[in-house]
């Protein structure tokens, strides 16, 4: 029973990472666009984020070590200070997305001005990471991110022709506008196969003692996760295809979101996106703060643990404080939302092959996960994988030139 | 053993196991008429710096200088160290030692000031 239930929250709290603002912006710019048809690049996210997070948990269950600390002392000091600048770069693009997402729920809700949110949000993730510990954050956030089922039942409600949906989870080539066809696939791609999730699953973890009995939970937990992670995306842009495509909306900016849930639920459906919207975006927001502070603290050997007193590990609270504020200066001088999270998502399919090429040496290291090494073909899903991130890196500037839109 | 696969950049933890840092740099002794003897391990941040560049380094250190910053690196002698599989314990108490400045600093003057510490 025990087992069972952290299998589930495991999943849930998978989930509460998975979705975030890029994948609730770019599925419903892919469905108001291009309809059905890049429901593939979903489902070949999800499919690429289910081996790394399960690697990521695998390596640090057996090895006891996160993957920042394995990286510096594998590659050594100079890879690590190149990965942590360049992921700590898009990581902090992506937390201001995030924080943007929280305050646009916000002036959704309330009709203030996003900017005039920038502060009190940032002061919440501040004092949540502050007073609360690792289970808060992981469990506590992630329940309330349960919330955002309400886009697989308005996916439901709005009857699509499952046949098409099908045929979508196929990839096509695009019947016009090309450029915006591959650049919106490829900020799906850098949504959903964020290094943020792989690394603060790996920190996670650890500050939950994962031992090498968990092997077999982390492979439930992270195929449970990242699928219904990539089914709630799904939903959103199948919302997005059925009641935003008709209307000629595509998502241009924040405000035409509610209208992927008002005409399912009506004014409730208005309050759901809000609530959708803010809860994800402020879950991610905390995640990706602490998976910075982690790769700062676990890379340069400071105390970190999610669990302490801030006190007790100086360094690691100033760490996340500072990133906090600077996560929180692009929606405060008013930068638009949806701008920064399609930047961010870009720019995280970019600089894709930093982070992942790590795991095909880390995985098959005898002295760090032993017997638990990657078979044949988890090796050959990784060198896919680094081989569709080196494409990605080659391809997103010129996509973001002329697909940007 | 082999040094930079077991010792470089590995985490450094007190005798209390107490993080302290990671080893940035070895320092190996070269006398006349002798075998090169490792010395010591160091942790700082001009090591790391000129990792990456020589010239770097001595541009951190110098910086660190004008701000009345020690630059030089904390070292802790070879015979003090405990080489296991994860870590490198060292027969030392972290706080009593350089390794843990700007952590006290910090826990002092910014993070100890600030209400539920």
């Amino acid at each position: 029973m025990k087992k069972i239930l952290e299998i589930a929250l495991g999943i849930v709290t998978s989930v509460g990472g998975f979705l975030e603002i890029g994948s609730i912006a770019t599925a419903a710019q892919a469905g108001a666009e291009f309809s059905f048809q890049l429901i593939w690049a979903i489902v070949l996210g999800g499919t690429c984020i289910i081996f790394l997070v399960e690697q990521s948990g695998r390596f640090a269950a057996v090895s006891g070590r996160t993957l920042p600390d394995a990286i510096r002392e594998r590659f050594g000091f100079n890879y690590f200070a190149f990965m942590y600048l360049v992921l700590g770069l898009v990581s902090l693009m992506v937390l201001s997305a995030e924080i943007g997402g929280v305050c646009v729920a916000l002036e959704l809700g309330t009709g203030v001005a996003f900017q005039w949110w920038a502060i009190p949000v940032a002061l919440v993730i501040w004092l949540v990471i502050w007073k609360g510990t690792f289970g808060v954050i992981e469990k506590g956030v992630s329940l309330l991110g349960l919330i955002t089922l309400c886009f697989v039942v308005g996916a439901i409600i709005v009857h699509p022709p499952w046949g098409q949906v099908l045929r979508g989870a196929a990839p096509s080539l695009p019947p016009h506008d090309s450029a915006r066809y591959w650049f919106i696939a490829v900020s799906i791609l850098g949504a959903s196969i964020s290094p943020y999730l792989f690394f603060f699953y790996s920190a996670g973890a650890i500050e939950d003692e994962w031992k090498e009995t968990h092997v077999g939970i982390n492979r439930i937990i992270a195929v449970g996760g990242m699928s219904f992670g990539s089914l709630i995306s799904i939903a959103v842009l199948i919302l997005a295809a059925m009641l935003l495509l008709p209307r000629g909306m595509k998502v241009q900016h924040y405000t035409e979101l509610p209208m992927l849930l008002i005409p399912v639920f009506g004014q409730k459906g208005f309050w759901l996106l809000v609530g959708s919207l803010g809860i994800a975006c402020f879950g991610a927001a905390l995640e990706i703060t602490l998976q910075i502070a982690y790769l700062t603290a676990q890379g340069f050997g400071w105390n970190w643990s999610e669990n302490q007193r801030p006190l007790d590990e100086a360094r690691f609270s100033f760490a996340y404080t500072v990133i906090i504020l600077l996560g929180m200066l692009p929606s405060l001088v008013g930068l638009d939302p949806l701008t920064m999270t399609v930047f961010s998502m870009a720019a995280t399919a970019a600089t894709l092959p930093v982070s992942i090429v790590p795991f095909l040496f880390l995985m098959n290291d005898y002295s760090y996960v032993r017997v638990h090494r990657n078979s044949w073909f988890s090796n050959a899903v990784v060198i896919s994988i680094i081989a569709l991130a080196f494409v990605l890196a080659v391809v997103t500037i010129p996509l973001q030139i002329f697909g940007g839109g | 053993m082999e040094l930079v696969r077991d010792v470089l950049d590995k985490q450094v933890d007190d005798r209390g196991k107490r993080r302290m840092g990671r080893v940035d740099g070895i320092i190996i002794v070269v006398g006349p008429n002798r075998p090169p003897r490792v010395a010591y391990i160091e942790l700082g941040v001009t090591t790391l710096m000129s990792r990456l560049s020589v010239r770097l380094g001595r541009r951190v250190a110098r910086w660190m200088r004008k701000w009345n910053v020690e630059p030089d690196p904390f070292r802790i002698p070879w015979g003090k160290l405990k080489i296991g599989l994860n870590t490198v314990i060292a027969d030392v108490e972290a706080e009593k030692t350089p390794a843990l400045e700007w952590e006290l600093w910090l826990r002092k003057k910014v993070i100890g000031r600030i209400p539920g510490a």
